[in-house]
């Protein structure tokens, strides 16, 4: 059978993406970061793990207006590399899991999640920053990527609770699939910023702290919170911390946390992390 | 082999002359004072709601076209042209020719669209969002922990 071994959580901005391409990681701006990338690319080389179900959203890339899933599954076997407008970046295609992703819609179907299945989902750097943060400059990509799009960006967006409830669908799901896989669950998104409006370039290290704090402890108190709620600590944009509790609901209630670092870079606050699954060990 | 289309989803501005760009034609959208609200829940903050991406859907396309490299060329070389091609209203094309983002984001086009005009008028993710402050590049610089130039 399938299991979650881990949660990861990482920060999605373009800008980490274009310093991955730059190979910028040592400068003065950018190192605080990168060393915070360096625990998770260990552990993912120690564990190699088959699968990552990475949760993100499409920023108009792929979408666009005429269809906002609330929660969309990319199924394809390969998934190609958007150009958003500043050119494509020069990464391998990504590889899906058809198998498993039938599994998986078709199970959370069933299980009261309605996600939208797309065929075709060129990915944007809500996928490709932090895959490729945490896999820089692969020929060819060591484990398959099962993308679940979130929408955070046109309202109505699901409920802090629903995305955790998705995450715990997720988890009963891998767990019922046939073949031996070893899966990561990974979060993305920045913790608060805003970047639109008067308030642009909120952040509030203080906040960010205690949502990391109690994402590892005490998930179930932040599914309670309302997007308003959010938004008034975090910022506009902050409501894309929902996608860490997706993350965070595919675990158990007992996690190790393997590790954690936090940023307070330009305009977003930077959190990463790993949770080890305590009743699904990694080894 | 065929080549695969460069983007995806039907409606987008394909470029200046491009007749089959829109089709619809939305009514003039009359927010509710609820979605209103919902829309600015505290000051200085907006969210994009269904009226007001309804409203702004051209506008939207517009920028979404600029995924595009012909379209970033040809509106760089006579935006104008482009913005009455792409048939935008007149207050859309002020807001587009004032490079005044924050009434683009308060009137329903979403900020990552935004970001795709502003990036091909010559305003990174910082000038944009500096102006949206009503500061200068280098006032915002003043208040944040870091800064790097780009």
């Amino acid at each position: 059978m399938a299991r979650i071994v881990a949660g990861m959580g990482s920060p999605h901005a373009p800008a980490v993406g274009a310093a991955v391409d730059r190979r910028d990681e040592e400068s003065a701006y950018w190192k605080p970061l990168f060393d915070g990338y360096k625990p998770m690319r260990a552990w993912l080389e120690r564990e190699k793990p088959d699968v990552i179900i990475l949760f993100t959203n499409d920023h108009f890339t792929s979408f666009f207006l005429d269809v906002i899933p609330t929660f969309a599954i990319a199924v394809a076997d390969r998934h190609e590399i958007a150009d958003e407008g500043w050119g494509k970046r020069d990464l391998p295609e990504v590889p899906g899991h058809t198998e498993l992703a039938w599994h998986l819609s078709k199970t959370l179907v069933d299980d009261g999640f309605d996600l939208a299945v797309c065929h075709r989902l060129p990915l944007d750097h809500g996928s490709l920053s932090p895959l490729s943060a945490l896999m820089p400059h692969v020929q060819a990509w060591p484990v398959r990527v099962i993308p679940i799009l979130v929408n955070v960006l046109h309202f109505p967006i699901p409920s802090a609770a629903r995305c955790f409830e998705l995450g715990r669908a997720m988890r009963r799901a891998v767990a019922s699939f046939e073949d031996d896989l070893k899966v990561v669950a990974l979060g993305t998104g920045g913790l608060s910023h805003q970047l639109t409006g008067e308030r642009f370039g909120l952040i509030d290290p203080a906040w960010d702290a205690e949502f990391l704090d109690r994402l590892e402890t005490d998930p179930r108190s932040l599914a309670r919170l309302s997007h308003r709620e959010l938004i008034e600590r975090g910022g506009t944009e902050s409501v894309e911390m929902i996608m860490w509790l997706c993350m965070r609901g595919t675990l158990s209630e007992r996690v190790r946390r393997a590790h954690r670092n936090y940023y307070h870079a330009t305009l977003t606050g930077y959190g990463q992390v790993i949770f080890e699954d305590l009743e699904n060990v990694p080894r | 082999m065929h080549a695969r289309p460069r983007l995806f989803g039907r409606a987008y501005y394909a470029g200046p002359g491009d007749g089959r760009a829109w089709p619809y034609n939305f009514r003039k959208t009359l927010l509710k004072q609820s979605e209103r609200d919902f829309a600015n829940p505290i000051p200085g903050s907006y969210l994009l709601t269904v009226s007001l991406a309804q409203q702004a859907y051209r506008l939207s396309a517009f920028c979404r076209g600029l995924m595009l490299p012909a379209n970033r060329a040809a509106f760089k070389a006579d935006e104008m042209r482009c913005l009455r091609d792409a048939g935008l209203s007149d207050a859309e094309i002020e807001m587009v020719r004032a490079r005044d983002w924050l009434t683009m984001v308060r009137y329903g086009v979403n900020h990552f669209l935004v970001f795709r005009l502003a990036g091909v008028a010559g305003d990174n993710l910082a000038a944009a969002g500096a102006r949206m402050r009503g500061e200068t590049l280098e006032q915002f610089a003043s208040t944040r922990r870091v800064w790097e130039e780009r």
